[in-house]
């Protein structure tokens, strides 16, 4: 891999960024959270490199990104669809929407697509259960009620570059309720 | 003065201290993993629960409240709290397992869940035998575990460092070595990886762990999760002997204990002393077990022909020194004491050759200018530079040292390897008649006509003025061939409960090394010379010593034992590189 290194716009940002917390230490999630933005992964060499942005241990960082999954610690395809398939969702049919998008792209969940476009994954409850089956785009939006068809558009999509609309759901019980509120 | 009711008790306290700290304090016992009293307290054993309550006052009157039998009224905090993070407060009502059932219910299920993924490898796990973890889940853990699925692996025998193993599937996430590496040797060498049932401490990629405190973590790791590369699968605990000791690699003087199973030092470990080392010691103090065992002067030798040194009996070692002396006016021998000698050896080595006349010793510092670090290594690399200083030998610098060797008929040189040190090359040895009294081969040993064997720091009870001015001492941990320990009274003798094993008995004699406390071998040429000259003991040099002179006045073994070492009058010179 080539040098790693910060821009000097991306160095006022992390000193931005700094002055926001009492230490710097406290920083390290927003900045992992932008080097991720810019190599796609936070790799021992980044990791390194926020350390050294940061001047904190690299022991620290290194410790903070092994601690959330958001952050990628390898190469990841360019769109990380994390199918969720948790209990409600695996009820729901989690799984069927996983293999059959095991099935499209020709890969294994935990695995990237050669062109280097995706990357599938197995995840736990992503907090959607009440439209599940979902999945999540990037560490970002969330796609939900799937069925084999959505799922179909939203690669065609993806591939063409276009990231799906985020789906705000009110809920039901919850409007019910308010509106009994407001009588 | 503030009070607080624990179990029922009352106490009362000054200050501010945590819960955890005073009720160990007392003498009481609360169990539990994380909690170090030299360190931050994260509170994330959750094993230190109790149940604690404050007492209600009227907010007008700021009368406690009482209820109908008088007593006062009570608020209960809500949930179990962790003891060790729980600030006093004047009127606290503390509950801890031995009166809350709610709490060694509480307790019981914590251990229950710690072990969840822990291995039960007790039998072959190094710790065993001094491990929190298995002595409190014996006191208070449960008969069984709810959890019958099969345990989380995570990464076994992984070098941390060079000195440190990692046994990943062990560690029960205490951060105690995590933050040892952030607070106290503040390398920040370590980091705890991954998270819930998959994690670990380890280093940041691509470096490794060699923080010179880093063993200091083997010690508080309350589990076998980290262990000492060296010591693993060496030795059970209970086959051992621990005899207090001093660290003589270097001018601090850590408080440590030396750990004896058959005549051997297996390993030494830092013995707590606030005013001192606290719970700490440098890595390089721990290697010190090799010097006790290894490369040792065993027999006198001498040098018959060039290059040509063997063993040789004690009665000629004897007689070819007292010769020498007799065919040597006093004025052509020099005599040199040493920093890394104890205070008894350079006393009496000192006194004997006044005694025939021949002038003070001299001595030179063993410093390396720019090796400590400001906490426990010192850029003095002996453990006795101001003990010399105390009895007043003479101290000189290196060039000096070879000046009056290289004019002397007789060097006669006390435990300090001069050449190996490169205060003397072998050449500055060849003319002059050479005797080293030694506890290891060295350079200096093996450029010398006549060796004398000592016994080493680990053999004999001796003094060290460290580099701060504090005298602290040694106790005998290993026999000699001539040493007995059920005779000698300083020993310390198998586990106090006497239920050893057969290596209490130390039955091996290959692991003795044939020499002599100095003092003693002093009394045999001295008998050979005619010299009015002796001393049975250690003791009954120390007690002459404090008679004469003034910053030893009220200073005795006994006073050391009890104080853990004793601070005298002086100031730390200005070291002379
Ligand atoms: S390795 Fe030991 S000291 Fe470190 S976190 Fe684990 S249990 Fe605690
Ligand atoms: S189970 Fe899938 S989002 Fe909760
Ligand atoms: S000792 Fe209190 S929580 Fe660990």
């Amino acid at each position: 891999m080539a040098e790693l290194s910060f821009t000097q716009e991306e160095l006022d940002e992390i000193e931005r960024l700094k002055d926001k917390f009492p230490t710097a230490k406290a920083a390290t999630l927003r900045v992992l959270w932008l080097a991720q933005n810019k190599y796609g992964h936070v790799k021992d060499e980044v990791q390194n490199l926020v350390a050294e942005a940061l001047d904190v241990p690299k022991a620290h960082v290194h410790g903070v990104a092994r601690f959330y999954t958001q952050y990628y610690k390898e190469e990841k395809g360019k769109f990380v669809l994390d199918v969720c398939t948790c209990l409600s969702c695996q009820l729901c049919g989690g799984y069927d929407i996983l293999h059959h998008l095991e099935d499209e792209l020709g890969i294994q969940a935990g695995e990237t697509t050669d062109d280097g476009m995706f990357t599938v994954n197995e995840v736990e409850c992503l907090g959607a259960c009440g439209y599940a089956p979902m999945l999540q785009v990037t560490n970002g939006v969330y796609v939900n009620n799937l069925t084999k068809e959505k799922v179909d558009t939203l690669l065609e999509n993806l591939k063409n570059g276009n990231m799906p609309e985020f789906e705000s759901k009110a809920m039901p019980e919850l409007e019910k309720r308010n509106q009994a509120a407001s009588e | 003065m503030p009070e607080v009711f624990i179990d029922g008790k009352r106490y009362e306290y000054e200050g501010q201290p945590m819960l955890l700290q005073f009720i160990l304090d007392q003498g009481l016992e609360v169990p539990f993993f994380c909690y170090h009293p030299s360190m931050s307290i994260p509170a994330n054993c959750r094993q230190c629960m109790v149940k604690v309550g404050t007492p209600v006052k009227d907010r007008e009157t700021g009368e406690f409240e009482l209820d109908e039998n008088g007593d006062r009224k009570i608020r209960w905090f809500p949930k179990p709290q962790t003891s060790c993070s729980t600030p006093l407060q004047d009127g606290m009502v503390v509950h801890t397992q031995e009166t809350s059932e709610e709490i060694a219910r509480a307790q019981k299920d914590n251990l229950e869940f710690i072990l969840i993924n822990h291995p039960l490898d007790c039998p072959i796990c190094d710790q065993a035998g001094e491990c929190p973890l298995q002595i409190q889940t014996y006191k208070y853990g449960p008969e069984g575990s709810r959890f019958e699925v099969k345990k989380v692996h995570k990464p076994k025998h992984v070098d941390l460092g060079p000195r440190v193993t990692l046994d990943a599937e062990r560690c029960i996430n205490c951060t105690r070595c995590v933050r040892f590496t952030e607070e106290i040797s503040e390398t920040n060498q370590l980091t705890i990886v991954d998270r819930g049932d998959s994690n670990y401490p380890t280093t940041a990629p691509g470096e490794t762990f060699d923080d010179p405190y880093s063993m200091n973590t083997v010690d508080i790791c309350p589990v076998g999760a980290l262990t000492s590369t060296d010591f693993r699968f060496k030795a059970r605990v209970w086959e051992m002997n621990q005899t207090p000791s001093i660290d003589i690699t270097n001018g601090k003087g850590c408080n440590i204990d030396l750990w004896t199973r058959d005549n051997e030092v297996l390993r030494i470990t830092p013995r707590q002393n606030e005013d001192v080392n606290d719970y700490w010691m440098p890595d390089a103090g721990r290697d010190a077990y090799k010097l006790f065992n290894e490369n040792r002067v065993d027999r006198p030798s001498i040098t018959l022909d060039e290059n040509n040194q063997s063993n040789t009996s004690w009665n000629n070692a004897i007689e070819t020194f007292a010769e020498v002396i007799e065919a040597n006016d006093p004025s052509d021998i020099t005599i040199v004491g040493s920093p890394h000698a104890s205070v008894e050896e350079n006393y009496v080595f000192n006194k004997f050759f006044n005694l025939l006349g021949v002038s003070n010793a001299k001595f030179t510092p063993h410093v390396i200018p720019g090796s400590g670090d400001g906490f426990l290594i010192t850029d003095d690399q002996a453990p006795n530079t101001n003990g010399c200083r105390v009895i007043n030998l003479d101290e000189t610098d290196d060039g000096a040292i070879q000046s009056v060797v290289s004019d002397a008929k007789v060097v006669i040189i006390l435990s300090d390897d001069l050449i190996g040190r490169d205060v003397l090359t072998s050449s500055d040895l060849e003319s002059p008649y050479t005797i080293s009294l030694a506890t290891n081969i060295s350079d200096t040993t093996k450029a010398s006509d006549l060796v004398i064997p000592i016994t080493c720091v680990a053999e004999h009870a001796a003094s060290y003025v460290n580099v701060d001015g504090r005298i602290q001492r040694s106790y005998p941990a290993k026999e000699t061939k001539y040493t007995n320990r059920r005779l000698n009274l300083e020993m310390s003798e198998g586990r106090l409960d006497r239920f050893g094993t057969n290596f209490d008995n130390w039955v091996s004699e290959e692991n003795k090394v044939d020499c002599l406390p100095l003092w003693e071998f002093l009394n045999k040429l001295a008998d050979r010379l005619g010299l009015e000259f002796e001393y049975n003991h250690s003791r009954e040099i120390f007690t002459e010593l404090s008679n004469s002179l003034d910053v030893l006045s009220n200073v005795s073994y006994d006073r050391m034992d009890e104080e853990k070492g004793v601070q005298l009058p002086i100031k730390q010179k200005e070291v002379k590189a």
